[in-house]
């Protein structure tokens, strides 16, 4: 396949390195999938209204930006943002995963995928503690 | 899963830390910071900015009464997430040995901005003559 729709070659990542370049492309292309997507798309839409997209999208690259290049752009409690919404589920954490890890496939090296998913992954789980866990699931059970 | 300010960050306080933070879950006292367990999001950008070295991922060995100190202080320090000049004597207590025990203070810090009165301050006379 060389198609790729979305991706406009006259400014290609730098494959190697993150930029901000880089991040606003995989947010676009990340998010694009995300909408199309059959589990996760219903949750988006049904928490960012369409004219919302531009500047969610704006915030996702700031949050970004911050992680990969310590800008300090963004400001925010994605904590209290999550445990807002309807409909979260483990699952939807995973297949969120899957497509940032297969986004960032299409647009980075090796290694700098796997920098962006490291991340990616370690925000995700620190989110689902704060939405999922229950400190009582950690009891021993009794003895019977 | 959190990031933990440990004992190396007592009397140096540098906190380069808080501007980087996406989350700005970093909470201040008289001579340290903490990390509030509940919002940090492990993203781990804080980690090599500290000039100090003091704070670590909590899967590091050895945390846990770190990690209880955070958790406590957190609830009651104010928030910071700009930074200010560090104290003029850090980099003399950078890596000095037994702060915790010699120097923690439990107070809290100034915060990133002094409490802002009310908009409508009540009229009732103040309660001590």
């Amino acid at each position: 396949m060389t198609s790729r729709p979305g991706l406009d070659c006259t400014h290609a990542p730098d494959r190697a390195a993150p930029t901000e370049d880089g991040i606003r492309l995989l947010v676009d292309r990340f998010y694009a999938k995300v909408r199309d997507d059959a589990a996760l798309g219903p949750v988006f839409a049904r928490a960012i209204a369409e004219d919302g997209w531009p500047a969610h999208l704006a915030t996702m690259c700031d949050f970004w930006s911050s992680l990969m290049l310590t800008s300090g752009r963004y400001h925010g409690n994605p904590v209290a943002v999550h445990k807002r919404l309807d409909g979260v589920t483990p699952a939807l954490f995973e297949r969120w995963l899957a497509l940032f890890a297969e986004t960032c496939g299409e647009l980075f090296d090796e290694e700098l995928a796997a920098v962006f998913l490291d991340k990616a992954r370690r925000v995700a789980t620190s989110l689902q503690l704060a939405l999922f866990y229950r400190p009582e699931h950690d009891r021993p059970r009794a003895a019977p | 899963m959190t990031f933990v300010v440990t004992e190396n960050c007592i009397k140096c306080k540098y906190m380069d830390c808080v501007e980087v933070c996406p989350v700005d879950c970093f909470y201040e006292g008289e001579n340290m910071l903490v990390i509030h367990p509940d919002e940090c999001i492990d993203c781990g950008v804080c980690e090599p900015e500290c000039p100090a070295e003091a704070i670590f991922a909590d899967t590091e060995p050895g945390l846990d009464s770190w990690l209880k100190l955070n958790a406590q202080y957190a609830e009651t320090w104010p928030n910071i997430a700009v930074k200010r000049d560090p104290p003029e004597d850090a980099t003399a207590f950078d890596g000095a040995p037994n702060k915790f025990e010699e120097y923690f203070s439990p107070a809290p810090g100034q915060g990133d901005a002094p409490e802002e009165p009310k908009a409508t301050p009540p009229t009732s006379p103040p309660s001590n003559p």
